[in-house]
């Protein structure tokens, strides 16, 4: 046997909420983000909403439980006495079997938790419901004379904050770093050297502004927005499970890029996605965007039970929404009452119901189950046009040609022709059908017959036949999207035990959670009331959720930073006032998405730079207090979005229907042992913006690291740093071949010498004039290169195979070759890989 | 520079190993490093760092180190394979006898099961070793390491279809979305080598089948854990790793010309930026250098005797299939990977136990085996924990029409099946467990996944209720709230 050393094992230094705050004078104890994260995490498993697993009766989750005379005349929290009060005697008791949390639950109470407690019980035992679940109300903007650097009142909350925490905001980062970050965050792809330069030149007081503005209203800016929307509504190319059946969802996200572009209010995007189809007169649009909700995996395994599987895309779609809008993790509560949201069972599937009244029966795994609509492309549709025109001309030509073949009285059916009757059986059927009507399969038979009979009627039949199968290939190839719609009858929801299809417990009806849902309000009964509920101003969520997100996107993490949680267990906002004052201005606005983005990126917040004082890096590494801009790795859609397009070799189109970019050789055929076969694109597939690549659920393209797999619904991006993503940014041949094509594009360029390229480069690629120093070492790395591949012009010929051969003359190769490497070095740089 | 800070800058980041770059100096760090890169070196050479897992674990002293999964997936037939049972025999044919079925659910293929005509074991069965455990005669070489095995034979499940329950048992839930067992290890663990992954996975096909099993990436997913932790997929092609090779006409000398520059200027970035992100980032792109010398270091077998090849079978060269991958296994365990999931599809004989089945056998028996005595022979299988099976069995009644025998089948079967590991601190030469007369049931220690679950991770000397994740709000765990340990079977 082998010694193996043994890992060194380090305490983790993580900083609690808590302690990022330096002597922060002891204020009164606030009950939902100081005690009630307590209770939750250490008391709710046996003493909350859950009533089965309810021990000793007693409930800590209401303020009847926890401060109510029990039987025995005690009670379990005696405002400001923790000696009297029966909770504290528990968690502090020496006794084991007293003692609480017990041992084998190992949720210990730390000792600073215990005085929180017993100061919280001190000074009244003041109680609160969870703060995400009361309405925000509106938080008067801190004024502070002293306060400077403010442009708008994002401003005033962060700054308050900060001045309550002994820190200030950063000053503003450099205009070459603004345009970067802004331009990145607005429309995912870098600044031009000439938007560079125009920004740094312009000499007007908003032309930051400006630029905002220029960059909200490109159309590059919905292409940006749609991928976090298209990882949250798990949105794919294909079915997921066995089979994995290609599918086609993408008329819907051109929709959801329309919708942003369009700036369409975010009450109308969310109406329109849950309920399109059931608002008065819905136009085709509307029910397109449903598609939503049916962006669901669909199972098509052999064996499996329809009914099972009818079940699953129901509690999908709910689970969906739920997250989506409301921040909730109802998945819980499939099986249980919530153990520390205030959920029951009961509430989901109530809410479930809402979805369970489609006409899907969940048999086979039909990629464009019905209900759909037909999209067909501009292209599509003036051919489906023509072809029609074209049908019913050909059609009416052959009957006027079987008049004369087939001569009868005119009050007659053809059948009574007597030529006709000397026919075969089955060609007298085809022919009693009235011409325009007939399939292709019968005109291909009378075609057969009649080419070596009557070449004349064989023309005119031909003439139609072609005309009708090219009408169906059309047809067939006009994309379907799966929609919502529900069906006549209502059909019953259960209650399902332990979540299981086939265990029905009591008949529920649709309705929203209760403890949501303000008494007195009108309950909604179907989607199109759920869509509103949870858009009314009395929904404490709705805004809350999305906002959050979007400051997300920025700043990459959420005030809240548990994005899919809002419940108990969620993360307490580092600046709740901030997040409560957004939310309500976005309601206020109308809920228009543009404005809260402009001021968002036009806040001194977002405008700081991303440098800071080692003190601060230690005492807020994720940056909670945002003392400092955000700093962080794009997403590895941004980065090969930017490559394509620093490189030249982006192509912007409209064109929908997915693509197929590089990805090594056989990923699909392993995962699918053959079946899926992936046809890599030429040209301008290999191109297309990263939104546009083809999804296949159970393998996901391979080039985008650390994103969701798009199986389930995913609202926050994980964001790991690993060797498997330096491979892929070194290797990936889309980066290499960036790094060709624009080392050839500045070499092409004859104003240039090679230390004009390189700084051109290094600007093209980050946004800014390299230091003396890093010209310095990048300059000598091409020297030496340059000098490597003029010796070995094999290995110039090698690098430069891919697609190289047609740029610049034999002479420059070495050049070319040793250029491609630094300009690869550059689009690897830290720098580049991210947002600062 | 202030120590606390330097601590966390460098030693808090788990996916920091060794020293960071910062106060190092680019030179002195290169040389470093390609002195652990071990190009071509013996596997004895000096180790590259590891990394580090949870600071308070393992919660007791463990028995076995690191794991191979052979997953067999698909579900292979325990009634054919190693539950014999003579009933099966004498009731060829016959109805199922009252008292087996009880309102039990099958896949739709079968429906009800009532009424539905007992099959025969297909091939002959005989006692092995000094354990004298049940064997069919499809799986010779396995039935001659018995005495190494230690047989679960009541194994049982909740899912009765294959995506579901391959998850339940790789990842604790029928629905994708959680950690799969190697990410939990990963995560807890750690690795004890930074040349390569702490999870690795390879897949393979039967040769002989044509079913469409497929292998989702939710198997060796890391959930809602970070995403470093889920298996890297080794591929049996000249990419073993995806982006593992530099771009042609790059060679090691350029490629690590590059990598200096990179580091130089990202220090440049550091110095000005103090985020201790870029630090770790320096660190990945150095551990992307070593993989790409360690990988394909993994790869070449050239150098392996042919005797000890010879122990895998005949297919043990060819890059992609079973017995190459479990080959690839040993040599990744014995570089210091945590977990190696071998995943071959191609058990799902609905129709073809009387001949896709001996395909598959054929092509997994002497390899399993192999390995098993290959571990042995280099003392590694003490603490090495091999664990053979898949996701259910396969139903003691035939699918299929009693008078074609060409076409005769088993379906899905949920309520028993059997696995079986080998060494890592598991009883050799024993069998644990019963089911009825029909292999129908477990009338005896049930080993529900769960169970199963739990035993792994308290041989690796985790307590499966302490290793655990918070995510939305509630402490996940491989377990979910199950999980009994199989005491009996601990050595």
């Amino acid at each position: 046997m082998r010694a193996r050393p043994i890992a060194l094992l380090f305490a983790v230094i993580a900083l609690s909420p808590a302690e990022y705050e330096s002597g922060s004078v002891a204020a009164e104890v606030h009950f939902s983000r100081e005690i009630l994260p307590i209770l939750s995490e250490h008391c709710f498993q046996c003493h909350g909403p859950d009533e089965k697993s309810l021990k000793a009766k007693l409930r800590l989750d209401t303020k009847e439980g926890a401060l109510g005379k029990r039987a025995n005349g005690t009670a379990a929290v005696v405002p400001g006495n923790p000696k009297e009060s029966q909770m504290f005697l528990r968690i502090t008791s020496s006794d084991k079997e007293e003692k609480m949390p017990p041992e084998k639950l190992k949720k210990d109470l730390r000792s600073d938790q215990i005085e929180l407690i017993e100061r919280w019980i001190k000074e009244g035992a003041h109680w609160g419901s969870h703060w995400a679940f009361d309405k925000p109300s509106r938080p008067a903007v801190p004024l502070d004379p002293s306060l400077s650097a403010i442009l708008n009142p994002i401003d005033n909350f962060v700054a308050d904050r900060l001045r309550r925490a002994g820190l200030s905001l950063s000053p503003e980062a450099s205009r070459a770093v603004l345009i970067r970050r802004v331009a990145l965050d607005l429309t995912g792809l870098p600044p031009t050297p000439r938007e560079i330069s125009d920004f740094l030149a312009d000499p007007s007081i908003d032309a930051y502004e400006s630029l905002v503005d220029r960059l909200l209203a490109s159309p590059r800016y919905g292409e940006r927005m749609a991928w976090d929307w298209l990882d949250a509504a798990r949105y794919a190319d294909s079915n997921g499970y066995q089979g994995d059946s290609d599918r086609t969802m993408w008329p819907w996200r051109d929709w959801v890029v329309k919708a942003f572009n369009e700036n369409l209010p975010f009450d109308q995007f969310t109406l329109w996605q849950l309920a399109g189809d059931l608002l008065p007169n819905a136009t085709q649009e509307q029910k397109l965007a449903t598609g939503f909700c049916r962006n669901h995996m669909i199972n098509g395994e052999g064996g499996r039970i329809p009914e099972e599987n009818r079940v699953d895309y129901v509690m999908d779609m709910a689970e969906t929404a739920g997250t989506v809008w409301l921040g909730l993790t109802f998945n819980c509560c499939r099986c249980h009452d919530h153990k520390y949201d205030p959920l029951t069972q009961r509430d989901y599937y109530r809410f479930s119901a809402f979805f369970n009244q489609t006409p899907v029966t969940g048999a086979g795994g039909d990629p464009q189950t019905k209900p759909f609509v037909e999209v067909p492309t501009p292209i599509q549709r003036r051919s489906s046009e023509r072809l029609d025109l074209e049908v019913v001309r050909a059609a009416k030509e052959l009957a006027v040609f079987e008049q004369t073949k087939f001569p009868r009285p005119s009050d007659q059916p053809v059948s009574s022709s007597q030529p006709l009757k000397d026919l075969p059986k089955e060609l007298q059927e085809h022919t009693a059908i009235d011409p325009a009507k007939r399939d292709a399969g019968r005109l291909e038979k009378m075609s057969v017959y009649w080419k070596t009979n009557d070449a004349a009627y064989f023309e005119v039949l031909e003439i139609l036949r072609k005309s009708v199968n090219e009408r169906s290939a059309l047809l067939a190839s006009i994309p379907r999207v799966m929609v919502m719609e529900d069906q006549s009858t209502n059909r019953a929801t259960f209650l399902l035990s332990k979540g299981l299809y086939d265990k029905p417990l009591e008949r529920v009806k649709a309705g929203v959670p209760e403890s949501l849902a303000p008494s007195g309000t009108h309950e909604p009964t179907n989607r199109l009331g759920l869509a509103q509920w949870i858009l009314s101003p009395e929904n404490p969520l709705t805004s809350r959720v999305f906002v959050n997100r979007i400051w997300q996107q920025f700043f990459g993490i959420g005030l809240v930073s548990t994005s899919e949680n809002f419940g108990v267990q969620a993360e307490n906002p580092s600046n709740p006032e901030l997040l409560d004052w957004l939310a309500l201005e976005f309601m206020s606005s109308g809920w228009d998405l543009k404005r809260l983005c402009r001021l968002i990126v036009t806040s001194a917040t977002y405008r700081q730079q991303s440098t800071a004082a080692r003190e601060l890096w230690e005492r807020d590494p994720q940056n909670r207090l945002l003392a400092r801009g955000a700093r962080f790795r794009m997403p590895s859609w941004m980065l090969r979005d930017q490559a394509l397009s620093a490189s030249g070799l982006l192509v912007e189109s409209a064109d929908g229907r997915p693509v197929r970019p590089y990805q090594p050789d056989g990923v699909w055929e392993e995962s699918t042992f053959g079946a899926k076969r992936y046809k890599q694109d030429q040209g301008e597939g290999l191109y297309r913006r990263s939104l546009y690549t083809f999804w296949r659920r159970i393998v996901a393209p391979t080039m985008f690291f650390d994103n969701p797999s798009r199986q389930v619904c995913t609202v926050r991006q994980p964001r790991t740093n690993t060797p498997l993503h330096a491979l892929a940014t070194m290797n990936d041949p889309t980066y290499f071949e960036a790094a060709m094509h624009l080392s050839a594009k500045l070499m092409t360029n004859s104003n240039l010498k090679p230390e004009g390229w390189l700084k051109r480069a290094f600007l093209i690629v980050l946004g800014r004039h390299p230091s003396d120093a890093e010209f310095g070492r990048l300059n000598a790395a091409l020297d030496r290169y340059t000098k490597d591949f003029g010796l070995n012009p094999a290995q110039a010929e090698a690098i430069l195979k891919p697609g190289g051969q047609s740029f610049l003359s034999p002479d420059s190769r070495a050049e070319l070759a040793a250029l491609t490497v630094v300009c690869s070095t550059l689009f690897n740089l830290d720098e580049a890989l991210t947002k600062q | 520079m202030n120590p606390l800070f330097e601590n966390r800058l460098n030693l808090t980041r788990r996916e920091f190993f060794g020293r960071g770059a910062l106060g190092i100096g680019t030179a002195a760090l290169a040389s470093l490093l390609s002195k652990t890169g071990g190009l071509g070196s013996e596997v004895s050479a000096p180790r590259s760092p590891v990394i580090p897992g949870l600071p308070d674990l393992p919660h007791f002293a463990p028995k076995a180190r690191r794991v191979i999964y052979l997953f067999q997936n698909g579900a292979p037939t325990h009634v054919d394979l190693f539950d014999y049972k003579s009933r099966l025999q004498q009731l060829h044919g016959k109805p199922i006898p009252d008292g087996y079925i009880g309102g039990k659910r099958f896949s739709t293929m079968t429906g009800k099961a009532d009424g539905k005509l007992i099959l025969s074991p297909v091939e002959a069965f005989k006692q092995h070793g000094q354990s004298g455990a049940w064997v069919s005669a499809f799986l010779p070489h396995i039935a001659s390491v018995a005495d190494e095995l230690c047989f679960l034979k009541s194994m049982h499940t909740d899912a009765v279809n294959h995506a579901p329950g391959i998850s339940l048992i790789l990842s604790g839930g029928q629905i994708p979305g959680r950690p799969s067992m190697g990410a939990w290890l990963a995560y807890g663990l750690g690795c004890d080598t930074s040349d390569l992954p702490a999870f690795a996975v390879m897949t393979s096909v039967s040769k002989g089948t044509s079913c469409g099993q497929i292998f989702y990436d939710f198997y060796w997913g890391s959930g809602f854990l970070p995403s470093r932790f889920q298996g890297v997929k080794f591929r049996g092609s000249t990419d073993p790793v995806l982006y593992i090779k530099s771009p042609e006409g790059m060679g090691r000398p350029m490629r690590r010309e590059m990598l200096d520059d990179i580091a130089a200027l990202n220090e440049i970035k550091l110095r000005e930026y103090l985020d201790p992100e870029i630090a770790t980032r320096i660190a990945q792109y150095e551990m992307a250098f070593r993989m790409q010398a360690s990988v394909p270091e993994l790869t070449d077998i050239s150098r392996e005797k042919d005797d000890v090849l010879g122990l895998y079978g005949p297919s043990v060269r060819e890059p992609g299939t079973y017995a190459y991958n479990c080959l690839m296994a040993r040599r990744l365990v014995e570089r210091g990977v945590r977990f190696v999931q071998v995943m071959h599809a191609g058990w799902d004989q609905h129709n073809s136990i009387t001949t896709e089945l001996y395909t598959q056998c054929k092509d997994t028996d002497q390899p399993s085996a192999g390995l098993i005595l290959d571990l042995k022979q280099r003392g590694l299988l003490d603490d090495t924990l091999v664990i053979w099976g898949g996701e259910f069995g396969r139903t003691p009644f035939i699918q299929g029409n009693l008078d074609d025998r060409k076409r005769w089948g088993r379906d899905h079967h949920p309520y028993a099946f059997t696995v079986f590991m080998a060494g890592g601190g598991v009883r050799k030469g024993m069998s644990y467990g019963e089911t009825d007369d029909l292999a129908m049931n477990v009338v005896k220690d049930p080993v529900h996944v769960h169970d199963l679950q739990a035993t792994v991770l308290k041989l690796l000397g985790i307590d499966h209720e302490r290793l655990t994740y918070k995510f939305q709000g509630r402490h996940f765990r491989l377990t979910d709230v199950h999980g009994e340990i199989v005491s009996r079977i601990l050595a």
